[in-house]
């Protein structure tokens, strides 16, 4: 029969190893706020590149912020980056296919209006013009329109290793947790995501 | 920001494809960093409204554990266990008279030998005990 001290004797070391639970909440709370106000601008810009649309950035970002914090905030902070991507690219792939359906479906309805996604198919758009020399920051503002659309026109596991490995700087284990892939496949995508830019933007560059 | 970079040597073209983007990120605009700012705050204020699970387990440790304990004790002192030593015990004589009635004497012979002599009688007694009063004329 257990005796009843030693029960006691347990239940006293469990007592006293148990988290104060206000700390620790205020604790993550903090380096959680750290980590988001660090990373939020160019994930949101890294969202708009992916969708064009900057209300859709918005909502994507603002939806894996909040995934992050009610799903893994009791994870260690050096996992937060690699999941918060990982949230954040099947954020936009889902608004993608979403986009697709509903594209689909528009082209059945008959009279309807053409998607105003493919205003920016404008073959026009990439032809660089005779125009006289502009200021160095339009030059820049123009050069990162051309990458963010050479980026648009690339496969999205290309887009997302590119993105992930160069923007954000993440390693390739880091990029292959937040694209739920092997390490390879990372090296493989962002190979030919970088040979098909360098290809298209090489000589406007 | 992350200066952490890719752990390969990298080209012009890399490097200035990555400048060009943090540069567009410096020059985002108020109203979009203010956007921001307000999910980031409204996803904390979410968390925090829904705590961990192991600041449930925090508090309700000491209680639980205490539940727990009490509740092993009930069971343990009520389980048949507790009385574990009379049960072996009665089985152990249980098993004594077994082996009585088993073994052999040599004043009253094998316990079997006896049941078969009075073969007969058993046979009877066993069908008047199944069959009811006809079977006992």
């Amino acid at each position: 029969m257990p005796r009843l001290d030693t029960l006691n004797s347990a239940w006293m070391v469990w007592d006293n190893a148990a988290p104060k639970p206000e700390d620790g909440v205020l604790e993550y709370t903090r380096e959680l706020e750290k980590f988001l106000a660090e990373i939020e601008r160019r994930a949101f810009r890294m969202a708009q590149v992916a969708l064009r649309d900057p209300d859709d950035a918005m909502d994507v970002v603002q939806d894996t912020m909040l995934k992050l914090a009610r799903n893994y905030a009791s994870r260690p902070s050096a996992e937060w980056r690699p999941l918060f991507y990982r949230i954040l690219e099947n954020g936009i792939r889902d608004l993608q296919r979403r986009r697709s359906v509903r594209k689909r479906f528009m082209t059945w309805l008959p009279g309807a209006k053409e998607d105003p996604d493919n205003e920016a198919q404008d073959p026009l758009e990439n032809v660089a013009d005779a125009s006289p020399p502009i200021p160095e920051e339009l030059m820049r503002d123009q050069a990162m329109e051309q990458l963010e659309v050479s980026l648009r026109g690339l496969p999205a596991r290309q887009r997302e290793a590119f993105m992930l490995r160069n923007f954000e700087g993440l390693d390739v284990a880091e990029t292959a947790s937040a694209m739920g892939c092997s390490q390879g496949s990372v090296k493989t995508h962002y190979s030919r995501a970088v040979h098909t830019l360098r290809e298209q933007l090489g000589e406007v560059w | 920001m992350n200066e952490q970079m890719p752990a390969e040597p990298r080209n012009s073209f890399e490097e200035r494809s990555r400048k060009l983007f943090l540069e567009s990120v410096e020059d985002m605009d108020f109203a979009t960093r203010s956007r921001l700012t307000q999910a980031r705050s409204a996803a904390l204020a979410a968390a925090s409204a829904r705590r961990p699970w192991f600041a449930r387990a925090g508090l309700l440790a000491p209680a639980g554990v205490t539940a727990a304990a009490l509740l092993g004790a009930f069971l343990w002192l009520g389980s048949p266990m507790w009385q574990h030593a009379g049960t072996v015990a009665d089985g152990l004589s249980n098993f004594e008279d077994l082996d009585l009635v088993a073994s052999s004497d040599e004043g009253s012979g094998d316990a079997m030998d006896m049941l078969q002599d009075d073969i007969e009688f058993y046979d009877w007694a066993d069908k008047a005990a199944n069959s009811g009063p006809e079977a006992q004329s």
